[in-house]
């Protein structure tokens, strides 16, 4: 067992533990309140299926550029945002149903992305991109996350209204508001973003978990939405610091330590969580 | 005022009536009557600028956004979003310039109004589907919009409610407020409403209520 003293030693001895804890709590922070409203959109898939359309642009810019921060955000945002772009207008112009277009996309993207890293020639690991390595988390990475993160965040408060009404009644913000198609397209681009600054510190697929397991936690524990972000924020920084502690005491990747610990929480969540966990009676209202 | 020209709605090259040509005047109370599947939810949507229509125009007097309340039928909501009744209901003041005291004060007027005190705090996953309608309407109700667009409106609604309801109707009418109601239930049309919009494959009829009813015994039936 982990002794007080322990649970921040790492972090007070080694400056890439800080880099690593400061990266993803900041990174638990901003995608959160986005893992809570892909949730309540219905497009929880979108995550995994922008996570995966990243893989190409990103073997693209390691293709051309090397190992070089830029190329490898640049080149993932633009695929990133370019298969949910694909995705949503094949949905648009042939009513094929959004998460039967998401789930075609992506085995397309992670195809073409591992072909285009055996072409490019074998020094960028798969597993690094897939799976990545929180402390490899250097400076440059670090400043990117903190921008990231804080942009974000400053955003979704901006657009807090008019994508909840949207999400909600859509119908009823298209009366009194064109802001409806302008808050989601920039819905849309944050996760995008959030996806792509955190592949590099956490891995492509296991930012998709740190997004989206808080999130889906947060709802067995209340019903009001302001509350449901702050839980998912909160799973989301535990997630992150217990995991990295995981990883240093025992010498287990930290992408995977992170999401496990944050799986630990969603599985908890089912079973003792208030709002209609397994072992709670639903309730049948709330006051305040 | 509404005016529709040669307007055609319904799914793409499948057209519900031939061109109509319609006019409803500033401070009416219009119903919109017809079979299932004769295109009055549509063409709500289409006046409310949320479906394009197939061919043909619309003009408002209130053409900028903000302008029109619409209430669509609430199959739509999802009841398992975490807000409560209370911000639901508040949506309503979107883009008002009032005072947060004021708003405070109507939102309470507008919860007393519609029966709602006790249940401001309740998640939509909690409420009835009756006490739901209410709350869209109170939502309604705050925005203040010259043109009110109701679809099924006293759907969900028990007796006590349908009174509320139409009480509410006939207050904004007499407030010179524009309404159009799609309403199913052909005796509180002939009993409430003036006008009725009466929509059949061959095209639409807008006349006084009572007349147009009794001249469609069968559609008692529908």
């Amino acid at each position: 067992m982990l002794s007080a003293a322990q649970l921040w030693q790492p972090f007070h001895e080694f400056v890439f533990m800080r880099r690593a804890l400061l990266g993803g709590l900041v990174l638990a922070c901003s995608t959160a309140p986005l893992g809570v409203f892909l949730i309540l959109r219905r497009m929880s898939l979108i995550g995994d299926a922008v996570a995966h359309g990243i893989l190409p642009g990103a073997a693209l810019g390691f293709w051309f550029a090397g190992l070089s921060l830029p190329a490898l955000t640049f080149g993932g945002l633009g695929a990133g945002l370019s298969m949910a772009g694909l995705a949503a207008w094949i949905t648009r112009r042939t009513g094929l149903r959004e998460d039967a277009s998401l789930a075609a996309i992506y085995p397309i993207s992670l195809a073409s992305g591992v072909l285009i890293l055996g072409i490019a020639g074998k020094r960028l690991d798969l597993l690094h991109l897939l799976f990545g390595s929180a402390l490899a988390v250097d400076g440059p990475t670090l400043n990117g996350m903190l921008w990231v993160s804080g942009f974000s965040l400053i955003a979704m408060a901006l657009i807090y209204k008019p994508l909840l009404l949207d999400t909600l009644d859509p119908l009823f913000l298209q009366t009194v508001s064109r802001l409806g198609p302008l808050a989601h397209g920039l819905f849309l681009t944050l996760v995008v973003l959030n996806l792509v600054i955190g592949f590099q510190a956490i891995g492509a697929l296991m930012v998709v978990g740190l997004m989206m397991l808080p999130a889906a936690a947060s709802r067995f524990w209340s019903r009001r939405l302001p509350v449901l972000i702050a839980i998912a924020a909160m799973l989301g920084s535990l997630s992150v610091w217990l995991g990295l502690l995981l990883s240093f005491f025992h010498s287990v990747p930290s992408g995977p330590a992170i999401v496990l610990v944050a799986g630990g929480f969603y599985l908890l969540s089912v079973v003792f969580g208030p709002v209609h966990g397994l072992l709670r009676r639903p309730p049948l209202f709330t006051s305040q | 005022m509404i005016r529709c020209q040669a307007l055609r709605w319904g799914a793409p090259g499948q057209p519900l009536t031939p061109p109509v040509d319609f006019e409803l005047s500033t401070g009416s109370l219009t119903a919109v009557i017809g079979a299932n599947g004769s295109g009055k939810s549509s063409l709500l949507k289409v006046i409310a600028g949320l479906q394009k229509p197939l061919t043909g125009k619309i003009f408002h007097d209130v053409p900028h956004k903000g302008s029109l309340s619409f209430l669509p039928q609430q199959q739509h909501l999802d009841r398992q979003f975490p807000i409560s009744l209370r911000e639901l209901v508040a949506a309503g003041f979107w883009g008002s310039k009032q005072s947060p005291n004021l708003r405070n004060q109507r939102l309470k007027t507008a919860l007393e109004d519609w029966c709602l005190c006790g249940l401001e705090h309740r998640p939509l996953m909690a409420l009835s589907g009756g006490e739901l309608q209410r709350a869209l309407l109170a939502r309604m109700s705050l925005a203040q919009t010259p043109l009110l667009l109701l679809d099924e409106p006293h759907a969900a609604l028990d007796e006590l409610g349908q009174a509320l309801l139409w009480k509410h109707i006939h207050a904004w009418h007499a407030k010179g407020r524009t309404l159009v109601v799609v309403c199913h239930d052909l005796a509180a049309v002939r009993q409430h409403i003036p006008h009725a919009l009466l929509i059949k494959s061959s095209g639409c009829v807008l006349g006084p209520s009572t007349e147009l009813i009794r001249q469609q015994p069968q559609t008692q039936v529908a």
